[in-house]
Parts: structure tokens; sequence; C-alpha cells
């Protein structure tokens, strides 16, 4: 199978994935496993399929009309298409981070605790809320202004507070849906150094239209093109070494 | 330079046409009030009875079933039509259910007003039994209203950015969570709106109401939806019916009071809206 190029154990598993939607294909045949503790980056064109990958490990496809997911994802060795297996339990151990910043026009607090309250873990809110902001760095800035809409935040500043309210449930893994590309670059900075921070603690998938900042950030590349995984491994070996034409045009800026 | 000529001769034109527009509802309004400000009187707005003789009549038994009417629609037509409307955006989307009700709303939207009064006639007044009342006027008016109030339930529903639907999913909401904690807040502020100018039109309409068998003539205020069919626009009718030139004016002034209701529920339903949006922000 799979072996996962760290050669450490996988958290997630995709066998032979397809996703379709309304009959155009997104994913084609894909099998990769991301390996716990590491940050995989997901490369390629826009269109390639970047988006769908990540998507299908939280079953966030499902919600989109026409949206036909074919092959098997794993979590923890658990089918997450199963029948037994709830969506919103899934959700909650692959958290998502989305390009852009998409709060809820409410507090804060109330968007950091979104999650938590939707599950019902209500108990210790108020921990659970300072822990997740204090690991996104903000919590020293906006701890006596928790009740201010959250819309108000600077662009970086939101776009943080959706790592928050990801990270206060706690989750197994990250999917990071190029989080970077709505921000300036100092806020890119700052979000690279938080991703930077978080390596280790979760297991992480990038995906990514830099280049550098796969490159940056990543043990693992994953580069993907029409929907076909072309090829993956140690981003070292990638980005130096691809063993596929199309990776090595892709890498070099010769991409259409 | 043809072009700028063009654009003079459609900018005349048309501005002509929106003079024609406002001028058309000014006109409208400033011979209804001449024609009712005569019977205009405290006592005609609220006097408990109608009376067979101009004199001593008055539109406060219509006012108050109207009013019945209006709440007894509302509590049909929104729970369903709101429900209706989240079925089809959230649960049902693009399925063939969807498409199926869709289409019957559609059918039911194009249903003329005094059809709806026909089967209201059939379905509520004799074969539910509840004869000529109050209640079955409400129903009536509730299936009148039902399409419209889907489909600008569906129109605030779609407003809510899917992205910001999309992150509540991911944070492991469920459906029935996203549907209650964001997209019903979200689209408060243009459900209320859409729905009050919905059911100001419903209850504006004589025809349904006049072939379940409104009255025209009552001497008390209806206290109960068991009570007979009284309402505004069919004591309009009623009183334009009469040859007395008396009855002439007071339809005017019914017909004021009938727009000022209307009116009245469109602008509570922005005012309340953009209060909403406010508060949502």
């Amino acid at each position: 199978m799979n072996r996962s190029a760290s050669g450490r154990s996988p958290v997630l598993v995709a066998e032979d994935l397809s996703v379709s939607f309304a009959g155009k294909v997104a994913l084609e045949g894909v099998s990769l496993a991301i390996p716990r503790g590491c940050l995989t980056a997901l490369i390629g064109p826009e269109g390639g399929g970047k988006s769908t990958l990540l998507r299908s490990f939280n079953r966030l496809n499902e919600l989109t009309p026409g949206a036909v997911t074919a092959g098997i994802v794993r979590l923890n060795g658990v089918d997450i298409h199963q029948g037994g297996v709830d969506a919103a339990t899934v959700r909650r151990k692959v958290g998502m981070v989305f390009p852009e910043a998409t709060l809820f026009p409410r507090s804060i607090f109330d968007n950091v605790a979104f999650g938590l309250r939707a599950s019902g873990q209500v108990e210790e809110l108020h921990n659970r809320i300072e822990e997740a902001l204090t690991t996104v760095g903000l919590w020293s800035g906006i701890a006596d202004t928790l009740d201010a809409r959250a819309l108000s935040l600077a662009p970086g500043d939101r776009q943080r507070l959706c790592f928050a309210r990801t990270l206060a449930l706690r989750p197994e893994v990250l999917l990071l849906d190029e989080p970077t590309t709505a921000l300036d670059s100092a806020a890119t900075a700052r979000i690279e150094s938080l991703v930077h921070g978080l390596k280790g603690d979760y297991t992480i998938v990038l995906a990514t239209s830099g280049r550098r900042q796969a490159a940056r950030l990543s043990e693992l590349t994953a580069y993907l093109e029409g929907g076909e995984l072309v090829e993956h491994g140690p981003t070292e070996t990638i980005f130096t070494n691809p063993r596929d034409a199309r990776t090595e045009s892709y890498l070099t800026g010769r991409f259409r | 330079m043809r072009a700028a000529r063009d654009r003079d001769w459609l900018g005349g034109l048309s501005g002509a046409a929106a003079v024609l527009s406002g001028g058309a509802f000014l006109t409208l309004m400033g011979f209804l009030l001449i024609d009712a400000l005569p019977a205009l009187q405290l006592d005609f707005l609220l006097s408990p009875s109608t009376s067979r003789l101009p004199d001593g009549t008055g539109i406060g038994p219509a006012v108050v079933g109207s009013a019945w009417i209006l709440l007894i629609a509302a509590a049909l037509a929104l729970p369903v039509g709101i429900g209706t409307a989240v079925y089809l955006e959230e649960y049902a989307r693009r399925r063939r259910t969807a498409t199926a009700v869709g289409r019957a709303l559609d059918g039911l939207a194009a249903v003329p007003p005094v059809v709806h009064g026909v089967v209201g006639l059939a379905v509520f007044v004799r074969a539910l039994g509840m004869g000529a009342t109050i209640l079955a006027g409400g129903c009536t008016l509730a299936t009148l209203a039902l399409p419209a109030v889907v489909s600008t339930a569906r129109e605030a529903l779609r407003s809510v950015s899917p992205e910001v639907r999309l992150a509540a999913y991911s944070l492991g909401a469920t459906k029935w969570q996203v549907v209650r904690r964001e997209l019903l807040p979200t689209a408060a502020p243009s459900l209320v709106a859409g729905s009050c100018l919905t059911l100001s039109r419903a209850i504006g309409e004589a025809a349904p109401l006049l072939v379940l068998g409104a009255v025209s003539f009552i001497t008390f205020v209806p206290a109960a939806p068991g009570d007979p069919l009284v309402s505004l626009p069919t004591q309009v009718f009623a009183w334009t019916t009469r040859a007395h030139a008396d009855f002439a004016a007071l339809a005017a002034a019914a017909s004021v009071a009938l727009l000022a209701a209307m009116v009245g529920l469109r602008l509570a339903g922005a005012v309340l809206g953009r209060a909403l949006q406010r508060s949502a922000r």
C-alpha cells in the first residue's frame, strides 16, 4: 500500500479516490497517505484538485449538490463514508480553515465557541476559548474585547480567529485551504509562523498555490494536476528532483 | 453624436414613464382622500357594527376581521412556507422531490385569487366544516400567500454566503444547527421584510373572501376565528355596489384604511428587517 514517506503511521488515507461534480471529474483515482504529525503540502495549478482532495478528508464535498465520491477515505483506519460514521464527528476531528476568513457575523467569543457549542462541549467553554486564542497569538490583544464583533478585526487577525475557531475543537488534523491567499505579506508571514508552530502537534494538510510556501512549511509534498495525483514524496525531493516532467514544469514556472 | 441624441430621447421617454407611474399613485391617493374625507371620522373607524344605512355605520368589525385573518394567515403560511424553503434549500437541494415541490408551488402561484376562493369554499368552508368564518378566510389567504412566502424565504436563505455555511459545517455543526444558528438568523432581516410584503398583499384581496361568503353587515366586532367572515376589502366591495351616494364616501374611507394597513405592514416589515440586520452586524 501507500508507504508513508516519513515512515510514520498515516492518520488519513485516500484509496483510489475519485470525486465528480454533476458529472465533471474533479479528482480521479487518488491514493495518498497523510502521515501523523507531518505537514503535507498539496500543490498544483488551479483546478488541479487540491481543494477537492482536502474536502474529501472532512466530507465537505457531499454538501455540494451533484457531488459523487467513489473510493475510500480512512481516518485512523476507519472508512469515514461508512454507514455508522457521523459527518459532524469527522469534521470535529478534521478541522478546516478556508481561503477567506469565513467568520460568523457575531462576537469574537461566539465565533470561537461555535463548534464547541454545536457539539455540546460547554463546560470549559471559556478555558477552551482562551487556550485556542492563545495558540493563535490573539489572546493578549483581544482578551478584553471578546464581545466585539468578529468582523471588526483586521483581515490577518480574522484569519487567525478562524484558526482559533477550528483549534478550539482540538482536532487531530488541520486542513488548510490556501489560508493566506487573501492576505498581504505581513499577515501571510504571521499565519505561516503560526502554522509552523502548530506543526508536530497536529497533522496538517496545506493546499497552496504558493510554491515557496509549500517549500518553507512542508515535510511532504503532493503534486496534483487535472484531478490526478502526479507524484508525492519528501518536499525536498519533489522540489529538487521531481520524477515527473509535469511537476518539474510547474515548479519551474513553465506551467502554461 | 447620434448616440447622444438617442440617449436624450430615451431619457426623456423613460422620465415621462416614471412621472406617469408616480403620478398614477398620487392621483389615486388624491381622489381617494377627497372622496373619503367626509366619512373619515373616528367613530367610523371604531364603530362596533356595520349598518345597512350609511349613517352610523363603520369599519370596526372589518378592521378586526382583517387583523384576525392576517394573524391566521401568518401563523399558517409563515411556518409552512419557511419550513418548505429550508427543506428545498438545505435538505433536498437538486433532488427530485425539490423539483416536484418547486413545480407545484409555481402552479399554486399561478392560480388566480378568485380560484383560491373557490377551492377554499370547497375545502375549508364545506369539507372541513368551518363555514364562512374568519378561520376559513385566514386559511384561504394562507394558501394564497404560501408560494410567495416560500420564494421570498428561498431568496433570503440563498443570500447567506455559501462560505459561511460551509464553515459552520466544517466546525461539526449538524444540518439543523446550521439552519437554526446560521441560516435563519442571517436570513431573518429579508425574511421578515419579505413576509410582511407578501402578507400585506394577501390581506388586500377581496375576491377569494367574497367567494367564501364574506358578510357585509354585522352588528358585533368578531372576537374569535369562528365568527362570521368580515374584512376590509370585502367591506369596500360591498359598499361600492350600493346605489346611495353616501356609500361611495364610505367605500373610499374604508379603502384609505385598507391602504394604510397594507402600507403600515410593509413599513413595519422594512423597519423590523433593518433593525434585525443592524443588530446582527
